[in-house]
């Protein structure tokens, strides 16, 4: 599940963190960089935007950390922050190509077969990771949100300016990409050490 | 959930045991660490914005103000004849009888800042860090330094302000671990020596 929630800050940081002290929020950067990095690299795919987008929420941290609360543990707060710029980040680039969400589907270049060293896992996260690169980004988009992250249609729906409809339509075409992998026994997602499975 | 779940089973095509062993897989995989030129970036940026103080700054103030007080205690220090042999004891104070009697008494916390001041001139009076080191000697060396920094962040940087009781805690440790310092440098400078 969600790396975010096992990652506990204490409160006398955090009160650190909210008067502006660098050391705290350095304390608080080095705990959620690795998952909010590794967030956007799998939004994304590109390192160089990845490392823009954790700039972006961390930054986004400092400026509104003030306004925390606690209503919610510190990891949600800053995941929502993370997924709200790498989807504003995929926004921008659809809006670029001049390419609507539903068009995002049928997106598929020869770049997309490369995982992008996402993963150090030598067999089945490989796979998986490679699996899930190929996706398209939307799709990829909601599989980590709804399954990983454990967003609701309605949350993903309400993140995305989309209906929980498209949230799920998402889900059930990137599950039909997966579900090939799936389906054996001793797949790759099965077991380790099963072969590399090329697409 | 609840909702999403009923959903799942009726419209996504995967079986219970299928979409058990994606979520499972997804979430076995590994996390990528950012390039550590990240967080300067994200730094010079806050700077610039405003949104973080550094507490160099801030420290550096409280330090003029600690090196002044512990300059002066320091002088004080001369004349009361016993307190550097009390370094050698693990909890520092200042025997009642070794004060004079025109003197102003100083008080534990007082005598633990003199003290750490006068370890702090000891350290520096012995000579540079040898060529050679020893991985393990250097690695505590590196650890004891690191647990003074952070009781220096504690003492200069704590907010709200330290009461007077954790204060002379933390000035003990810094005592101790000073002490410690000392030792193992003085060790290292006498293998040199040799």
């Amino acid at each position: 599940m969600s790396k975010f929630a096992d990652i506990r800050i204490d409160a006398a940081i955090l009160r650190r963190a909210q008067q502006g002290d660098k050391r705290a929020h350095e304390i608080i950067y080095r705990a959620f960089a690795t998952p909010v990095f590794s967030l956007c690299l799998r939004f994304t795919r590109v390192p160089a935007h990845a490392e823009d987008l954790l700039q972006e929420t961390f930054i986004e941290v400092m400026r509104s950390i003030g306004k925390f609360r606690g209503d919610a543990a510190l990891g949600s707060w800053i995941r929502r922050i993370a997924v709200s710029k790498a989807l504003m980040f995929l926004r921008s680039a659809w809006s670029k190509r001049s390419q609507s969400l539903a068009d995002d589907w049928h997106e598929h270049t020869p770049g997309d077969n490369a995982s992008h060293g996402v993963s150090r896992h030598p067999d089945d996260a490989l796979d998986l990771d490679a699996a899930l690169a190929r996706l398209p980004s939307v799709s990829r988009a909601v599989v980590w949100l709804h399954d990983v992250e454990g967003f609701t249609h309605k949350e993903i729906a309400a993140l995305m300016g989309k209906t929980e409809s498209f949230s799920k339509s998402q889900l059930s075409r990137a599950y039909q990409r997966l579900k090939p992998m799936l389906e054996e026994p001793d797949g790759p997602i099965a077991g380790r050490g099963a072969a590399a499975r090329s697409f | 959930m609840t909702r999403d779940t009923k959903d799942d089973d009726m419209i996504y095509g995967l079986t219970v045991e299928e979409r058990g062993r994606l979520k499972r897989g997804l979430g076995e995989l590994e996390g990528t660490m950012p390039p550590r030129a990240v967080w300067n970036r994200i730094c010079e940026q806050a700077e610039a914005e405003g949104l973080i103080r550094t507490p160099h700054d801030g420290r550096r103030r409280t330090w003029f103000g600690i090196t002044g007080l512990a300059a002066a205690l320091l002088l004080a220090a001369i004349v009361v004849p016993g307190l550097r042999d009390a370094t050698q004891q693990p909890y520092p104070v200042v025997p009642d009888n070794a004060e004079p009697s025109n003197s102003v008494p100083l008080t534990a916390l007082e005598a633990l800042m003199v003290e750490s001041r006068q370890l702090e001139n000891d350290l520096r009076s012995l000579p540079g860090e040898p060529r050679v080191i020893r991985a393990g000697t250097q690695a505590t060396i590196l650890e004891i330094e690191d647990r003074i920094a952070a009781i220096d962040y504690q003492l200069n940087e704590a907010e709200p302000g330290l009461a007077p009781d954790e204060e002379e805690i933390f000035w003990r440790e810094r005592v101790r671990l000073m002490n410690s310092l000392l030792r193992l440098r003085e060790a290292q400078a006498q293998r040199t020596a040799y």
